[in-house]
């Protein structure tokens, strides 16, 4: 192959410049290669791409509403309020739910003679090419849609830019955000710092959340259009709103709107460019690591971190006390840990503290409306928290990688590996759990319930390890080598997805007869609850792990094939 | 036992990967107490022939036996009288030396008391003492080796299976590395291992195997291959390699 390397004598030889057509192209050259043989991974590909144009449409279709239907009294509601939402979601879902997508890994450019500005703009443009990228688009040309049909054309193609514009800061803001909190995490210095950071702010959209629906619940339209106005001033809102400002007769907003949107654009690139620039030369170095001293007793001790001093030190001790101190060391893991405390917290409010009855309410607050939760209603929340927290293990090998080859090498029984894997983990999980009941009780103020939300959360979660130990033998698949603990392969983040909706929904499944038995036993459920539920719940995890270890005997070659990065 | 059976016997090893031969049928026995070199070029399948020997990759036919034991028939037995060190195989590197030692020798069913005896002895003879609470991660290519190396050795193996065990070391970890693996072998111990490096062969082996294209294309003690040459003259006649002749890349002359 001629490479069009020159060393010439002269220096000033002409050097094409790089543009980010350059990156577009190397990003669908990538893509394509990762399907080329593939035949699963195109379908799930395909798949995720349907997925993706039905969310569009129906959000097509509630942007567009107030221009269907003529009537723009609430135009500047949903289109600050959705694309508020639109906005805050690509911040946060990557960093807590999905990660982003690291196609190109801004590492591999580290070499390159890039100007950062080329660099930054050229990841930047090929972050757009995606399948979410293009769902955005669609939906949001409802907005396009409403602006036409309510101020004619000129409103029309105020809000094409509008949206445009938006769209830009929403991949930018996602960039930013993941890329800054990436280089936290890797960092030993403010790892931890970033971990707290990241969980509070995550955390606190459950209590926003019940804010915010409380305030629905007792304002009146016209309180809640000032409310979107002023979100409309903000950059959060003010890309979306500019077309219906424009049809409105608010043509001065216009140009103040697209201002704001560009100045926060700019800030945020300019703060992904900095992490980017730390990104790419920590995956070189990333410092010197201190050398701790002062080690104290036999190597044996030292594997044992405090918590599992209980185990015993033999084969099942040891694996247990190794995933124990993976779960903290590995950034990736803890990202997950992190998940789990968040979804913790904020589903079952979700569920309970404003599902039940905004219509009825007389505005008495949050107690009245709480304590219209039911046992039921509080089991199943407890259902989705235990799913969830348990599906974190649907790839627990794919977090090894090829390290598992020690286990391999070894020949750890299966059954044994599931039980230690399973038990490491629930050192740091039913604790958040028993949290979990804890403070849901008293925030509904039922202490009596504790028992009952307890045994609800320790069934479901017993449930969901056996469902996700099967899942994470037959289902295992391969994550990238990179810093960034947010990273997936391009096509995984489907693959991801699927199994992940396949072992919640089988889990769920497994543990329905505790949301039966909450419905039909009543009263004596809520002392039954506690030991029933725990029962249950180590009963099903135990079952899981004797036949999925099973299986895991049989096929440990295949599955460390899987999980091993391409390379 | 009766029959004196060879350290590691193959049959027959073949695997394929995405429709392109990896290995094509390797034969192969490696007498117990001996000192066996595995030669090749890049992409010569010797990765992927010891992978299968050491039930890492589940070979697409063949066989592999160690001192007497169906690898991919009776797993436990075999992999009881093998120490690994795979190549471009991560370690679980978020532990220190002593922890990842302490893991290893558990997780092969060994005596806590041992296991802190003889990590601690390790880690002294390989250097990696003052690492101290150093997580393996953050180790050097050379300390990685070492302590990949220590996992391998610490329950005691009869049958030691390296994949490229000089591959980016330092010269004094090389020495190290070699001269504790000639106290292995003359304690009765066997060493398989694969290189590209043909003096560390040379000064080491006493059997030695060329395998290129997936097929042993060489095999017997290092006399016999070599035949009175070096053997780096019979490795390049083997492998075919291409010379260049100076026509080409002339623009690396300023």
């Amino acid at each position: 192959m001629a490479l069009p390397v020159s060393v010439d004598a002269t220096p000033a030889a002409p050097v094409r410049t790089v543009s980010a057509r350059h990156f577009v192209r190397l990003k669908l050259r990538v893509m394509g290669n990762n399907f080329r043989g593939q035949g699963w991974r195109i379908a799930l590909f395909v798949g995720g791409a349907l997925l993706g144009l039905w969310f569009a449409a129906a959000g097509f279709f509630l942007f567009a509403a107030p221009g269907l239907t003529g009537n723009g009294r609430y135009a500047v509601l949903i289109a600050a309020a959705g694309g508020g939402l639109l906005v805050l979601g690509w911040l946060f879902l990557p960093l807590v739910f999905f990660g982003v997508d690291e196609t190109l890994d801004p590492a591999r450019f580290a070499l390159l003679p890039l100007p950062r500005r080329t660099l930054v703009t050229g990841l930047f443009v090929a972050a757009l090419i995606s399948v979410p990228v293009l769902a955005v688009l669609i939906a949001t040309f409802g907005l396009v849609l409403t602006a036409w049909s309510l101020g004619g054309w000129s409103a029309g193609l105020v809000a094409v830019v509008g949206v445009l514009a938006g769209i830009l800061l929403c991949v930018a803001a996602s960039r930013a955000v993941t890329s800054a909190f990436a280089t936290m995490l890797r960092s030993r210095r403010v790892r931890d710092l970033a971990a707290v950071l990241l969980a509070v702010t995550a955390a606190l959209l459950g209590p926003l959340q019940v804010f915010g629906l409380a305030a629905l619940r007792e304002a009146d339209w016209t309180r809640l259009t000032g409310v979107a106005t002023v979100i409309g001033w903000t950059p959060l809102g003010a890309p979306w709103t500019v077309g219906i400002d424009v049809a409105q007769g608010r043509v001065w907003a216009a140009p103040v709107k697209l201002l704001i949107t560009v100045v926060a654009l700019g800030a945020l690139l300019a703060w992904w460019s900095r992490s980017i620039e730390s990104a790419m030369v920590g995956a070189a170095s990333a410092g010197k690591a201190p050398v701790r001293r002062g080690v104290t007793g036999g190597a044996v001790a030292q594997l044992f971190p405090r918590v599992t001093t209980w185990a015993g030190r033999d084969r099942f001790g040891a694996l247990v006390a190794r995933e124990a101190r993976y779960w903290w060391r590995d950034a990736r893991r803890r990202a997950n840990l992190i998940t789990i405390a968040v979804v913790g917290i904020f589903v079952p409010v979700l569920i309970n503290v404003t599902g039940g009855d905004f219509a009825f309410e007389d505005g008495a607050g949050f107690t009245a409306a709480a304590s219209d939760s039911s046992p039921v209603v509080v089991t199943i929340s407890m259902l989705l928290v235990g799913v969830l927290a348990a599906v974190t293990l649907a790839n627990q090998f794919g977090f090894d990688g090829s390290a598992y080859a020690a286990n391999v090498v070894a020949g750890v029984p299966g059954r044994v590996e599931l039980r230690a894997r399973m038990t490491a983990f629930s050192l740091y999980v039913l604790p958040m759990l028993g949290v979990v009941a804890v403070v849901l009780s008293f925030l509904l103020s039922r202490p009596e319930w504790i028992g009952l939300t307890i045994g609800g959360l320790v069934a479901t979660y017993g449930a969901g390890l056996a469902v996700n130990s099967l899942i994470s033998v037959l289902g295992a698949y391969s994550l990238p080598e990179t810093s960034n603990p947010f990273a997936m392969n391009s096509g995984a983040g489907l693959a991801k997805g699927l199994l992940t909706l396949l072992a919640m929904l089988v889990s769920v499944v497994v543990a329905v007869p505790m949301v039966v038995a909450a419905a039909l036993l009543g009263d004596a459920w809520l002392w039954l609850a506690l030991p029933v539920g725990a029962a249950y719940g180590l009963g099903a995890a135990l079952l899981g792990a004797y036949l999925a270890g099973d299986v895991l005997d049989r096929r440990q070659p295949e599955l460390l094939a899987t999980v091993t990065p391409r390379r | 036992m009766t029959v004196e059976h060879p350290a590691l016997a193959l049959r027959g090893l073949a695997k394929r990967f995405d429709g392109t031969i990896a290995v094509a049928g390797v034969d192969l026995d490696v007498p117990a107490g001996s000192f066996y070199g595995l030669l090749g070029p890049n992409g010569a399948g010797k990765t992927t022939t010891l992978s299968m020997a050491v039930g890492l990759l589940r070979p697409d036919a063949g066989s592999a036996w160690v001192l007497g034991h169906d690898v991919w028939q009776d797993p436990v037995t075999a992999k009881r009288l093998l120490g690994v060190m795979p190549d471009g195989v991560r370690l679980f590197d978020r532990l220190t030396g002593a922890e990842l030692l302490a893991y290893n020798g558990l997780l092969r069913g060994m005596d806590p008391a041992v296991v802190d005896q003889r990590a601690a002895e390790l880690l002294d003879v390989l250097a990696l003492g003052d690492a101290g609470r150093t997580l393996v991660v953050d180790y050097s290519a050379g300390m990685k080796k070492k302590i990949g190396l220590a996992c391998a050795l610490l329950h005691g193996p009869r049958v030691l299976v390296l994949d490229e065990p000089f591959e980016a070391v330092d010269p004094v970890s090389a020495a190290l590395i070699r001269d504790i693996l000639t106290r292995y072998a003359a304690g009765g111990g066997t060493v398989v291992f694969s290189s590209h490096v043909m003096e560390v062969v040379e000064r080491l082996c006493s059997h030695v195997a060329i395998l290129a294209g997936g097929t042993i294309k060489r095999v017997g003690t290092i006399d016999e291959v070599r035949g009175g040459r070096s053997l780096e003259q019979v490795f390049v006649e083997v492998v075919g390699g291409r010379t260049a002749t100076g026509e080409e890349l002339s623009w690396l002359s300023q």
